[in-house]
């Protein structure tokens, strides 16, 4: 199955450059979940079907409708919807350690020459269930009570908010008002939240 | 022909660098989240190819993995919230215009 | 495939395995792509001629005997039709998400057996993959709505994406019911433990009300009356699909209905007894009557649900989220603890009228708690 491997390889590596390069968001986002579907490939291949299916139906049938609708929720109404540059200042460094990490990793793993191949074997869905009910009860219920506080907690976050009488300065605006003065100016923070409030 | 082991982990390494490329370099919180994702896919894709190539008796690492795609959706959530939270306040999603916390 | 495979493995001993392989699979998905596509262009016969005679008039019947002849005329119009892009539209994702509609719905076919042993991929994780990969098509409403650059077409987008998310969670509940008692995700290991009279899981009360659960989320998801709001004529222009024409729209429309025969396929294989029958076995005439009973199955199920579509008016979008939220959701909850106690209360009997009372109880207080506090709600202001 040498061609599948390196086919899905390929399709993988495109989908996540593509996914941090790109200008539009939506296309950043299309190119994610081609990224995912060859994740999705390379667990098939491995053997891991189950995992497969859930990653198939957790990142592109729910994680990456989030994002979409993170993304349309934070459009700039106003004005151009695509920054002009898309790179942050000093943006070299990261890319520099990202390069570091990059080749420290591939050292690490030439110094490895062990010969292992892969065992073939499959996880019948049976067994992954008896496993997960009975020696993996307790992080489940943990698992299904993070989710809860996850969810919750996401909601209460992104809950809308009566607009607040002195509102952070953007950049460059001078330092926040101590909070027990009058607001400065009250209608361009109404209007602020009366515009992303009919967007959301 | 099987794949060899280094193959699968030099795969995972480059995903990994991509993603990590991709969280320091942009300015849109939401790519960083993305790349933050890619990052978490190419941890649990390593994790699995662990898995196949070491033969382990209990399906341990599939439980894991489970767990952390759960846990990373989870994540994914909140972040987003956070995303969608701050961009009320700056009116844009430009990670060098969060400020208020700077020294 | 696999049977197709040792069929010929026994017509030609000396070919090379690859070569077997490959004539089996070409065989297996040109089937899939020649048999549904070809259901899909009945049922767009079946249905204007099923609407036209539920509401007095007679259909298409100037094409061909009957009318039968109007898909093609249909498909040839829509296939000249001027491809209309708006200039401001993003042109990449614009012309992808009528492909993100129609390849999910192709994809979940995969795994539904339509005859005895003859299913394309016999999947250990059948069932689960069938949903996931429906669960993309969400994708292409979103992708269609914001690809279009059109306010009505993401607010439509919107509601439609609302729509499906909110009824995928009641369906894959009642489908787990079923994988619950089976003990399996393998469609060919559901539909052989329907065997025997009477052992199809619709007869069984976890199982209607099941049955019932999985037919609402399959309508809702694939957008078919009552809850077509995206279509819907009344509605926000044509919803997500306003700016598309020609041969693009007709993909959308194959979509929807592609997903809609994949949904019914698959509550045929886990509630109905899928290619199960008298008359079903193995042997060449076994296979072709199982096949039989499998369309008639799914033939019966598509003019129930063209007949929902002729009769009953529409859902506005806010009750056809409550209806998912506060009366499927908990039903389906409960279902799943009255399929548990079927299965292990010891004696039968009582197992059965346990469950079943339970169930009808439920139902009776869901329907008691959702319907008059929502018809009260309303208030009308006259004019005065």
């Amino acid at each position: 199955m040498n061609a599948a491997f390196w086919i899905l390889a390929a399709i993988t590596v495109a989908g996540a450059v593509l996914a941090v390069s790109q200008r539009n968001l939506v296309h950043c986002l299309l190119a994610l979940v081609l990224f995912f579907l060859g994740i999705a490939g390379h667990y098939f291949l491995l053997r891991a079907e189950f995992l497969a299916a859930v990653q198939i139906l957790i990142y592109i049938g729910a994680v990456a409708v989030l994002i979409l609708f993170a993304i349309m929720l934070t459009r700039n109404v106003t004005g151009t919807e695509i920054p002009r540059e898309i790179l942050g200042g000093k943006w070299w460094t990261g890319a520099a350690t990202a390069a570091i990490i990059a080749g420290l990793l591939a050292w690490a793993i030439r110094a490895d020459r062990t010969t292992a191949t892969p065992s073939g074997a499959a996880v019948l869905v049976r067994e992954l269930g008896l496993t997960l009910m009975k020696d993996w009860a307790v992080p489940l219920e943990i698992l299904a009570v993070l989710l809860t506080a996850a969810l919750i907690g996401a909601v209460v976050i992104a809950l809308e908010e009566p607009p607040h009488p002195n509102p952070l300065p953007r950049r460059g605006e001078g330092t926040p008002r101590p909070l027990g003065e009058r607001p400065a100016a009250p209608s361009s923070a109404q209007t602020g939240e009366g515009k992303s409030g009919g967007a959301a | 022909m099987t794949i060899p082991l280094h193959h699968y982990l030099l795969l995972s390494a480059v995903l990994f660098a991509v993603g990590l490329c991709g969280a320091l370099t942009r300015r849109n919180a939401i790519i960083v989240l993305m790349a933050i994702e890619v990052m978490f896919n190419s941890a649990i894709l390593n994790l699995i190819v662990f898995w196949q190539y070491r033969g382990f008796a209990a399906p341990t690492p599939q439980m894991i993995a489970i767990f952390a795609i759960a846990i990373a959706a989870a994540e994914s959530t909140v972040g987003l919230a956070l995303v969608i939270a701050v961009y009320r306040h700056y009116k844009s999603v430009n990670v060098e215009e969060f400020t208020a916390l700077k020294g | 495939m696999e049977t197709v495979y040792k069929w010929l493995k026994n017509l030609a001993t000396g070919a090379p395995d690859w070569a077997l392989l490959g004539v089996a699979m070409l065989v297996a998905i040109g089937f899939l792509l020649a048999v549904f596509p070809g259901v899909f262009a009945f049922i767009t016969w079946a249905e204007r001629k099923g609407l036209g005679r539920i509401q007095n008039r007679m259909g298409p019947n100037r094409v061909g005997p009957v009318g039968l002849f109007q898909p093609i005329a249909d498909g040839l119009k829509i296939l000249t039709k001027e491809d209309i892009v708006p200039r401001r539209a993003d042109g990449f994702v614009h012309f992808l998400a009528p492909v993100v509609a129609v390849v999910p719905a192709l994809l979940a076919l995969v795994v539904v057996p339509v005859g005895a042993g003859l299913v394309a991929v016999n999947l250990n994780i059948g069932i689960l993959f069938a949903f996931a990969v429906s669960t993309a098509s969400v994708l292409a409403l979103f992708m269609a709505g914001w690809a279009s650059r059109n306010k009505f077409s993401l607010l439509g987008a919107m509601r439609a994406v609302a729509q499906v998310v909110s009824y995928e969670v009641p369906t894959v509940l009642s489908a787990v019911v079923v994988l619950m008692v089976v003990g399996s995700l393998s469609t060919l290991d559901i539909v052989e433990s329907q065997r025997g009279w009477f052992g199809w899981h619709v007869f069984k009360p976890w199982g209607a009300i099941g049955f019932f659960l999985f037919t609402c989320g399959a309508l809702a998801e694939a957008g078919r009356t009552p809850f077509d709001i995206p279509e819907a004529e009344s509605e926000i222009v044509a919803g997500y699909h306003t700016e598309y024409s020609g041969f693009k729209f007709a993909l959308f429309q194959m979509g929807e209905y592609l997903a809609s025969l994949a949904m019914m396929s698959i509550g045929v294989t886990m509630f109905l007894g899928g290619y199960l029958g008298p008359g079903s076995g193995p042997g060449v005439l076994g296979t072709l009557i199982s096949m039989g009973w499998f369309f008639a199955k799914l033939l019966a199920m598509i003019a129930v649900v063209i007949w929902i579509r002729g009769t009953w008016p529409r859902l506005r979008v806010d009750q056809l989220l409550a209806f998912a939220w506060r009366f499927l959701l908990p039903l389906s909850l409960i279902n799943i603890v009255a399929a548990g106690l079927w299965h292990f209360i010891p004696s039968k009997p009582v197992g059965w009228g346990v469950s079943a009372a339970l169930l009808a109880a439920s139902c009776w207080v869901l329907t008691r708690l959702n319907g008059r506090a929502y018809i009260e709600k309303r208030s009308y202001r006259l004019t005065s």
